[in-house]
């Protein structure tokens, strides 16, 4: 087996309260923290914001639509010099909350997807890319 | 006036006092290299002192907000023992571009519990010489949720670029909205001492120029520069015997939706959200956007001023592009906006020059025709009166706004 490059693009922040959601990404799980009503929210915090009540995980589709997008020609570091523009979205869940990820197209390795096959409204769905050993990032790529 | 709900009486009662503005000053902007931090606070500190006709000794309260080169937890004291003064009040405010309003409020409130009566708010880094990769990589963080933003490549520009992308796709904006925005303030900055862009450019430079993150061009985004600003709050009984005539501030307001870009529910939240200080410091003054005769708008992005206009209630949702295409934010215009560039064109030190221009503004003096070796003109709105300055900090997340009156508050 080759090793990969080593993967130099921002890592997220680890904090206890998150290790279930990064280790279900490592299995190719998508789940999401809900309120004590059930209630799915985004992002992943210990207690429920708005009312600090307790939580719990919950499967999830991974279906959503891009609520709006941004194509990034500079990067946030020296990382991303050289790379095509890539698509920052933000997608409504199918289960109501709304997330950030990247848009991709479902290859080898996950490349940008062209920002003239992105659009406002546009179905998508979860892939799971292993940055690292360690983190797998949850992208969105379009449905169907 | 409108009787006004409690807490609006007592932002009022508090205001009453002649709560106001006796001096400001700035230094030169741009790329500074050859002077630190505390050496810019100090120059302008001098500069606007010497506005006010007042000593060092004669201050008694200080107001600062954060530096990127020198970091110190303890900035408005650091600054103070600099200086060499022993404050009775300090206070050092954080809320990114929303810092500058704050520090303004901060000092009233420090003035009405009876803590200072001369407070200097001073604010200024060499942000764009000192400041390390590191930390423009952190900076560049900062505003993005470090586990679930961050990883996925998000820049502050693409930040704003996601809900000015939705905006402009829910109203049916035009690309060349934005673009007049900066063609308008290209117009204001060329007459301004200090801006650091004085060429005039037109919505077709604006449109032709390079991507940075969609929707905006290298020309929407605000500067990255180096100086300082100051301005001196203090009571209408002390402002009696200084220089210059006192610009009282007459309206206060904060508002908040959201701190991620991810968590902000709606474009009509946004708007709300940062309109909400906007119509509440107008509440406060008793007065409607149709009042005003000037407003210096905080201006991050081309896109920023826009949603800030129809939270405000001067444009109808949708309408702020539209508004600003025909005319009306530049000077001679319905309401001449951002008459000193703003961040887009002047310098980015957050509002505080939008503060200083609407003082200058309200005193009459915003007219730099006789600062010849810096190619000045006259941005002077003819009569000003009432002016409307804000801060935003975060994505649109937490504003603040003051309105600006060249007369005192009338009894409410």
């Amino acid at each position: 087996m080759s090793e990969k490059p080593a993967y130099t693009k921002p890592l997220p922040d680890l904090r206890p309260e998150d290790a279930a959601f990064w280790e279900a990404m490592k299995e190719h799980r998508f789940i999401l923290p809900c309120d004590d009503a059930g209630k799915p929210f985004w992002y992943p915090r210990k207690y429920a914001p708005g009312t600090l009540s307790a939580t719990s995980w919950s499967d999830a589709s991974g279906n959503g639509t891009v609520y709006t997008y941004s194509t990034h020609f500079i990067g946030p570091s020296k990382a991303y010099k050289g790379d095509p523009p890539h698509i920052v979205a933000l997608v409504d869940l199918d289960e109501g909350p709304r997330m950030m990820t990247i848009l991709v197209k479902d290859e080898d390795g996950y490349p940008s997807l062209d920002p003239e096959d992105v659009s406002i409204g546009m179905k998508v769905k979860i892939v799971f890319d292993d940055v690292t050993d360690e983190i797998t990032l949850p992208k969105f790529t379009p449905a169907g | 006036m409108a009787e006004g709900t409690p807490d609006i009486k007592e932002a009022r009662r508090m205001l009453g006092k002649g709560i106001c503005i006796a001096g400001v000053g700035e230094t030169e902007q741009g790329i500074i290299s050859d002077r630190g931090s505390f050496e810019l606070l100090t120059e302008v500190t001098r500069t606007t002192l010497d506005d006010a006709g007042l000593q060092l000794s004669d201050v008694d309260g200080i107001v600062t907000a954060f530096s990127f080169v020198e970091s110190t937890l303890m900035h408005s004291t650091t600054l103070a023992d600099y200086m060499g003064m022993k404050p009775g009040y300090f206070a050092s405010v954080a809320v990114g571009g929303a810092t500058a309003p704050l520090m303004a409020v901060q000092a009233a409130m420090a003035i009405d519990a009876g803590l200072a009566e001369v407070v200097l708010c001073v604010r200024g880094d060499n942000t764009r010489s000192g400041i390390s990769s590191s930390g423009m990589i952190a900076m560049a963080r900062e505003m993005s949720h470090g586990a679930y933003e961050a990883p996925f490549g998000l820049t502050t520009i693409g930040g704003y670029g996601l809900l000015a992308q939705r905006y402009m796709y829910e109203h049916d904006i035009p690309q060349e909205a934005l673009a007049a925005v900066v063609a308008t303030q290209s117009e204001h900055a060329a007459l301004k001492w200090n801006a650091m862009l004085r060429d005039v450019v037109t919505v077709e430079d604006v449109m032709a120029d390079r991507w940075i993150a969609t929707p905006f061009h290298a020309m929407d985004c605000s500067l990255v520069s180096d100086g300082a600003a100051a301005f001196i709050v203090t009571t209408e009984a002390r402002a009696k015997n200084m220089k210059k005539k006192p610009v009282y501030i007459t309206g206060i307001g904060e508002g908040f939706s959201h701190q991620y870009i991810s968590e902000a529910e709606s474009v009509a939240s946004v708007r709300d959200g940062l309109g909400r200080a906007g119509r509440r410091a107008m509440e406060v003054a008793g007065i409607t956007p149709q009042d005003l005769d000037v407003a210096e708008i905080y201006d991050s992005f081309s896109f920023t001023p826009l949603i800030a206009l129809e939270g405000f209630g001067v444009c109808g949702p949708g309408e702020a592009g539209a508004w600003v295409m025909e005319g009306n934010a530049k000077l001679g215009g319905k309401l001449p906006m951002n008459t000193h560039g703003g961040l887009i064109r002047q310098a980015h030190l957050g509002a505080m020059h939008h503060i200083v221009e609407a003082v200058l503004q309200l005193r009459g003096e915003a007219d730099d025709s006789s600062k010849t070796e810096f190619n000045g003109g006259n941005h002077q709105v003819p009569d000003a009166k009432l002016a409307i300055t804000n801060g935003s900090g975060g994505i649109l997340a937490a504003t603040s706004a003051l309105v600006l009156s060249s007369e005192p508050p009338s009894a409410a």
